[in-house]
């Protein structure tokens, strides 16, 4: 039985140690055919190498013999000026690798001043205005902008701005915006946390002396109260199709800068009583030269806690807020033309807004907004307005426009106010700029202020860091 | 009834099986470039395998290109974004590029292909002061008229198409190469044609010809505008007039973005030779490709001469 055994084990052994020979064979057939292989190419490519090399030996000899041909006189060595030149170059090379991009280590920072010399007919009594009337110098504008990135997924900024008071003339600084700006999210999303300008509309999160006339448009003071400040978060989607379409929509605590009592929330701010907004907008190119912008804008508090107290009217009734609701409409055409466009541009921009808020009205005048008495009735006032403006530009430095304003009063729609506002703008460099502008601003009778009649000059400098944004262009 | 269903059923599925088996079209590698040259010499070494779109047509100041929101959808999409560098494109390029919400071509990452790198920049500014005018703080920006320095524009364009899409680097090694050739030749005979031109003074309107005068013998002998940025002052104008005079300067070049008033005024005054030349592909009838471009401006140069 071993012997079989054994037979038959040497019978296996012998087919498997020849196929295992067999096997080595093809194997180093194999290897000597790469190897061949390997050798053909890089004989092949040293000759390519080569030829090219002798190739560029060639052409630098001829080089050298049409030069020589050319010259016969020996090679001049380096003067001392070719050497200071030589130096200098190298030190300007040395120092631009020095340099870094203005917002990546260090915050890029700006200063802008804004001054407005200004005479009016009428006094503030007369208007309403909160500058007085006759001469006037308003320093509105001592802003310092600073900018940078937080880390690799946001950025932040900050804008610092002192305006002076018309009564002291003292100018303390508050904080119109500081936001955080993620840059990397997923989804064609981004996300704006702080304080910063909502995006409503269009000239509503322009700062005033980026304006392309002095003062805000009336619809805007009235109806936002002023620039679209507010403190919170807001979500902008680009739509992922080949048409711009872009949408944002946020929530803050309060909306509009200027209001004097933005919205007093009490002991307990419920998510009924936080102000929500909304844009959405989209862009044609027309021609090449002429290009169409356009949004639609919401925003809506459905409890408001008497914005802005309690607004006595001209016949002696009160109105304490109690809903805000805003909509508007803003459209853009512009001949931007590509050849020139720092030389030449026309623009012209309308913003219709329509002001629908509740409120409760106390007849008397005199209700006490925290316990109001049993038995007022509420009231919604619809009230419309709009600005619409045409900007010329026809030389780098020069441009001209018109401005018409028209707002209705938004507790009181019967209450109108118009004004007309020529302007002409010298913008000595990107960085100086001088603006003159007149205005004639009229009322209907209800409003019982008299018309009035102004000159402004305003006068806006940069120093420093200073890139105009997304928003801004 | 059910054998029409199953019919029905049947020659849907198989239409879906045909759809889905359709050999997939491979997928072109986006890319925007920020000018016309830059756009050009993408598409050379790129060939079929990309998609190029260009913010600027040609016409443009390379530093005011308008910010337009329809650029937006095509920077959103793109691979990769080939940009000047030296900070050329800073007034409309940070802007867009946070609009665009694309993170594979923001700054520092593989899709933001900066073609300055490796080149040293001329005009560096000591001072980046508003009193200079709008400095560029790295350097003088306008590298590409100088086609030697063009080709090192070439290779980071070659560079990142070959790490965006390794599997076609033969290809685009190939293409590459023959656009290279193809320059190089021009190369030789642009500097054979150039020679009538050696040493000859000229006054541009903005400071774009300090590259282009440097490879080509040429000396830049003032600009029309102030400073960078900021126009001329009758002061400046007259100036420049009466030392263009005295030095016999007999070429005023204008740009094609700039107005021709100033210019035409100052060669009538001196009696140099008014030329407008492209600073960008297509900024003159003609000039579609850089090699063309660069081909007219020679060319115009030397038609001087013969006047």
């Amino acid at each position: 039985m071993k012997k079989f055994m054994a037979l038959v084990c040497i019978g296996l052994a012998v087919p498997m140690t020849q196929a295992e020979e067999t096997n080595e064979v093809e194997q180093l057939k194999r290897q000597l055919q790469q190897m061949q292989e390997n050798f053909d190419r890089v004989q092949r490519e040293q000759k390519e190498q080569i030829d090219s090399l002798s190739k560029q030996l060639d052409a630098l000899l001829r080089q050298q013999q049409a030069a020589a041909a050319v010259t016969s006189a020996p090679p001049v060595a380096a003067s001392p000026e070719q050497l200071k030149e030589l130096n200098e170059r190298v030190d300007h090379v040395v120092e631009a690798q020095k340099k870094v991009r203005p917002n990546e280590f260090n915050p890029s920072i700006g200063l802008v001043g804004e001054t407005v010399f200004s005479y009016r007919t009428k006094s503030s009594v007369e208007t309403g205005s909160d500058r007085p009337g006759g001469f006037d110098v308003f320093q509105r504008s001592v802003e310092l902008n600073v900018a940078a990135s937080v880390d690799p997924f946001a950025k932040g900024y900050a804008v610092i701005n002192a305006t002076a008071d018309s009564a002291t003339g003292e100018a303390a600084a508050t904080v119109e915006e500081a936001a955080l700006q993620t840059t990397s999210l997923p989804w064609n999303l981004e996300l704006k946390a702080g304080r910063f300008f909502g995006e409503f509309g269009r000239l509503g999160y322009i700062h005033d002396h980026e304006l392309p006339f002095v003062n805000r448009p009336l619809v805007l003071d009235q109806y936002i109260g002023g620039e679209s400040r507010t403190d919170g978060a807001q979500v902008n989607w680009l739509l992922p199709t080949p048409h711009y379409v872009s949408l944002t929509v946020g929530l803050g605590d309060q909306f509009g800068g200027d209001s004097p009592n933005p919205n007093d929330p009490g002991t307990t701010r419920h998510f009924s009583a936080v102000n929500y907004f909304g844009r959405l907008s989209t862009y044609f190119d027309l021609t090449p030269n002429w290009q169409l912008e356009s949004g639609v804008s919401g925003l809506w508090n459905p409890k408001t806690v008497d914005r802005g107290g309690v607004i006595l009217q001209p016949d002696g009734s009160g109105f304490a807020e109690r809903e805000r609701r805003l909509a508007g409409l803003d459209v853009k055409l512009s001949y931007v033309p590509l050849r020139n466009n720092q030389f030449r541009s026309f623009t012209w921009g309308t913003e219709v807004l329509y002001s629908d808020n509740r409120y409760l009205v106390d007849p008397s005048g005199n209700f006490y907004p925290s316990a109001p008495p049993p038995g007022l009735s509420a009231e919604t006032v619809g009230s419309l307005g709009l600005y619409s403006y045409v900007t010329y530009k026809w030389h780098r430095q020069w441009s001209a426009g018109f401005l018409f304003d028209w707002v209705q009063d938004a507790q009181n729609h019967s209450d109108e106010t118009f004004a007309y506002s020529p302007y002409i703008t010298w913008a000595l460099t990107h960085w100086n700029q001088l603006r003159l502008q007149y205005t004639h601003t009229d009322h209907n009778a209800v409003s019982g202020l008299q018309p009035d009649d102004a000159i402004y000059l305003q006068w806006a400098w940069i120093i420093g860091s200073h890139a105009h944004g997304w928003q801004q262009r | 009834m059910k054998m029409k269903l199953f019919r029905l059923l049947s020659l849907a599925m198989i239409g879906v099986a045909a759809f889905v088996a359709q050999p997939a079209q491979a997928a072109k590698i986006h890319v925007v470039a920020t000018l016309t040259d830059l756009a050009d010499l993408t598409r050379n070494i790129g060939g079929d395998l990309v998609e190029v779109h260009s913010l600027a047509t040609g016409v443009e100041d390379t530093h005011g290109v308008p910010m337009k929101p329809s650029f937006v959808p095509l920077m959103n999409r793109a691979d990769l974004l080939v940009l000047v560098g030296f900070d050329c494109e800073h007034a409309f390029l940070p802007a867009l590029l946070e609009a665009s919400k694309n993170p594979r071509i923001q700054y520092g990452k593989p899709g933001y292909v900066d073609c300055s790198q490796g080149i040293a920049p001329l005009d560096v500014p000591k001072s980046t002061d508003h009193s200079e005018g709008d400095v560029h703080p790295y350097g003088n920006p306008h590298y590409m008229l100088d086609p030697i320095l063009a080709k090192t524009a070439i290779q980071n364009i070659y560079k990142a198409l070959v790490a965006s899409a390794p599997q076609y680097e033969a290809d685009f090694t190939r293409n590459r190469d023959a656009y290279l050739a193809t320059l190089d030749a021009k190369i030789t005979e642009w500097e054979k044609e150039v020679g009538p031109l050696k040493g000859m003074e000229f006054v541009s309107y903005h400071e774009e010809w300090e590259y282009f005068a440097e490879r080509f013998g040429m000396k830049v002998f003032g600009t029309i505008e102030l400073k960078p940025g900021v126009d001329p002052t009758p002061h400046h104008i007259e100036n420049l007039i009466s030392t263009m005079k005295v030095e016999h300067v007999p070429i005023v070049v204008r740009e094609p973005q700039f107005p021709d008033k100033v210019p035409k005024l100052i060669a009538e005054n001196t009696g140099a030779a008014l030329v407008k030349l492209p600073i960008m592909p297509g900024g003159v009838p003609h000039t579609e490709t850089y090699i063309e471009m660069m081909d007219y401006i020679i060319h115009t140069l030397l038609a001087t001469q013969h006047k």
